[in-house]
């Protein structure tokens, strides 16, 4: 080799052998025998790879086959026992005739390259893996808000819709929500949360808190914004038992007060009749307090209602039974107040598949507010309280009628309202809407027809066969 | 020999009606009921009692309303008015968190304690 081509083959910054057709190192680079030792003698294969025999591809033989250029990445081991990856290429050296006498094989070290790509997979397969498996949903929106990407949970939940628009998705709608706080975040880059309610596929409503963070590409441009979306709807859930239970705890100290002020009222009058030795003040005092110990009672038998969540225990209930084991509980009650009752079941009406217990609380909680109602109304002399009871179709209707007070149309739509009383410090908001309870986890309703001063009508319509099939609904009229 | 001092009572519950005239008039005081605001400012206008007790939680017009109408008539302004409530403690944090309705001259939380209700209506209907 002429003198400046030697100096240039000496100095190239990689590794550079020429080989004969057996694959014999004619000669090598300074770089080479640095790293692999002398070549005298020796095959490509042993200096590179420590192999016995040659490789079962080897790029410097098609070379030698074709006259052509090949290249191939490799693994070789270095003197001191360390692997190098290298990727080689092979020219054909001719002689005057213009036959191959000779390959020059050029190997170029990509080890760090190599390192670099190792841990660029590793790190996508770890971005993926958190990607699709980070318990919430994400999505990524491009400046249409159309989702280009989806993790796992979010295609579960909200369907595989890549290139729709994002409300099309989370919430079924056709317009931009206003305000978008992935729209905000597109234009000043800053990250946003805010509380959501959407519907997935399966048609389930989830409150949900919406974070979006931008994306930026190499020139710091925002390309895509990412939208995290973590399901709180337990919490919510929990948040609202909670309050329910703040509501309830302070609506209950609140009726309590009350019956307990009620109750010192009957004792006022009992001792006091009792030192007058006057009959009808202490008539009028145990009247008093046989009241507010009966509401006390109801109270507490409400609260455990509210308070265990149950399922109806079915039973074969004699509807005749029934009513006259409910009017004897009512008369007593109704004759105390000099109100008329009047009660009217259906001749052989037979039996209905209810829970006894609680259709019993729900017809007394009504036939007392209808007591109640008659009882606080000064406008009319007489009273009347009308229970009828009668099959229709399918379905047992049960009548609860007086001709007392009544309610305005505004309080006729919260009746069934949780902790919504009409009775000031009397009620706890608890009794009809426990009795709606009973009526729609027996597939029933209740209606309410009622107008000031002109008393009020609840109709408790119940399936006599108990079917989970029916859907029960209640209905506030007036 | 004085004449009998008339308190008003307002107040929905009967139970509590019959139980604060029977004290009441026991305490040589001539009571008249009303059933809810409304029904007690036009017993004010009908006649101005001397004191009245009243109730906040009511049906039609709510305690509070009526209260702040009989503070800002004229007519009324003056009679003493003792607010008896099961709710007492959120009305008194109510009405010191508005300055331009003066507090009323007392409160009882039901259940009262009796002593300390009449030594207050003879104290606010003595002057």
């Amino acid at each position: 080799m002429e003198l400046p081509y030697k100096q240039y083959f000496e100095s190239m910054p990689c590794y550079l052998t020429v080989q004969d057709r057996n694959l014999r190192v004619l000669d090598a680079n300074r770089w080479f025998k640095e790293d692999f030792g002398e070549i005298e003698g020796r095959y490509c294969y042993q200096v590179y790879k420590n192999r016995s025999d040659k490789c079962e591809v080897c790029p410097v033989e098609r070379t030698f086959r074709d006259g052509q250029r090949h290249s191939s990445e490799e693994q070789v081991r270095c003197l001191d026992g360390s692997m190098v990856s290298v990727i080689v290429y092979t020219t054909p050296i001719y002689n005057d005739a213009g036959e191959i006498t000779a390959v020059m094989e050029m190997s170029t070290d990509i080890t760090e390259i190599k390192a670099l790509q190792t841990q660029l997979r590793q790190s996508r397969q770890l971005y993926q893996t958190l990607f699709e498996e980070v318990p919430c949903f994400i999505s990524i929106q491009d400046r249409d808000l159309r989702i280009i990407h989806a993790n796992r949970l979010h295609k579960e939940a909200f369907g595989t819709f890549l290139g729709c628009k994002c409300y099309e998705v989370y919430k079924h709608r056709n317009e931009e929500c206003y305000p978008c706080t992935v729209r905000q975040t597109f234009e000043d880059g800053q990250t946003y949360s805010h509380e959501e309610v959407v519907t997935s596929i399966q048609g389930k409503t989830m409150n949900v808190i919406v974070h979006t963070t931008p994306i930026r590409d190499a020139n710091g441009e925002i390309n895509s914004v990412v939208e995290m979306t973590l399901d709180i709807t337990q919490i919510r859930q929990l948040q609202d038992k909670l309050t329910s239970i703040g509501l309830l705890i302070s609506s209950i100290s609140h009726g309590i007060k009350g019956l307990l002020n009620g109750l010192n009222g009957g004792i006022y009058l009992v001792n006091n009749g009792l030192q007058k030795d006057n009959r009808d003040r202490l008539e009028k005092g145990w009247e008093i307090v046989l009241r507010n110990v009966s509401r006390i009672r109801s109270m507490v038998l409400d609260i455990l209602y509210y308070a265990k969540d149950r399922e109806p225990i079915l039973d074969q209930v004699s509807i005749a039974e029934l009513s006259s084991e409910v009017c004897s509980i009512i008369k007593g009650k109704a004759e105390e107040q000099k109100i008329e009752f009047i009660c009217d079941t259906e001749d052989n009406i037979g039996d209905f598949e209810v829970d006894r217990q609680a259709i019993r609380s729900l017809l007394v909680n009504l036939l007392e507010n209808s007591i109640d109602a008659c009882r606080v109304d000064k406008q009319k002399s007489d009273h009347q309280v009308r229970f009828k009871i009668s099959s229709e179709e399918e379905d047992i209707v049960m009548i609860v009628m007086d001709n007392g007070i009544g309610m305005e149309q505004e309080t006729c739509d919260k009746a069934f309202s949780l902790f919504f009383s009409s009775k000031g410090n009397e009620g706890t908001g608890l009794g009809l809407f426990i009795a709606n309870k009973i009526a729609t986890t027996h597939n029933g309703s209740i209606h309410l027809k009622s107008g000031v001063n002109e008393g009020s009508t609840f109709t408790v319509r119940i399936p006599r066969l108990h079917s989970t099939n029916i859907e029960s609904k209640t209905e506030e009229q007036k | 020999m004085t004449e009998k001092k008339t308190i008003l009572i307002i107040d929905d519950e009967p139970d509590t009606f019959t139980y604060f005239s029977t004290l009441l008039e026991d305490n040589g005081y001539n009571t008249v009921g009303a059933e809810n605001g409304d029904e007690g400012l036009a017993r004010v206008k009908e006649s101005p009692p001397d004191l009245i007790t009243m109730d906040i939680t009511m049906p039609k017009m709510s305690g509070v309303k009526a209260y702040r109408t009989l503070k800002e008539g004229e007519q009324t302004k003056s009679i003493p008015i003792i607010i008896i409530t099961g709710v007492s403690e959120d009305f008194k944090e109510f009405i010191s968190s508005r300055k331009q309705i003066p507090a009323p001259d007392g409160y009882l939380a039901k259940p009262i304690d009796e002593n300390e209700f009449i030594n207050l209506v003879k104290k606010l209907t003595s002057s």
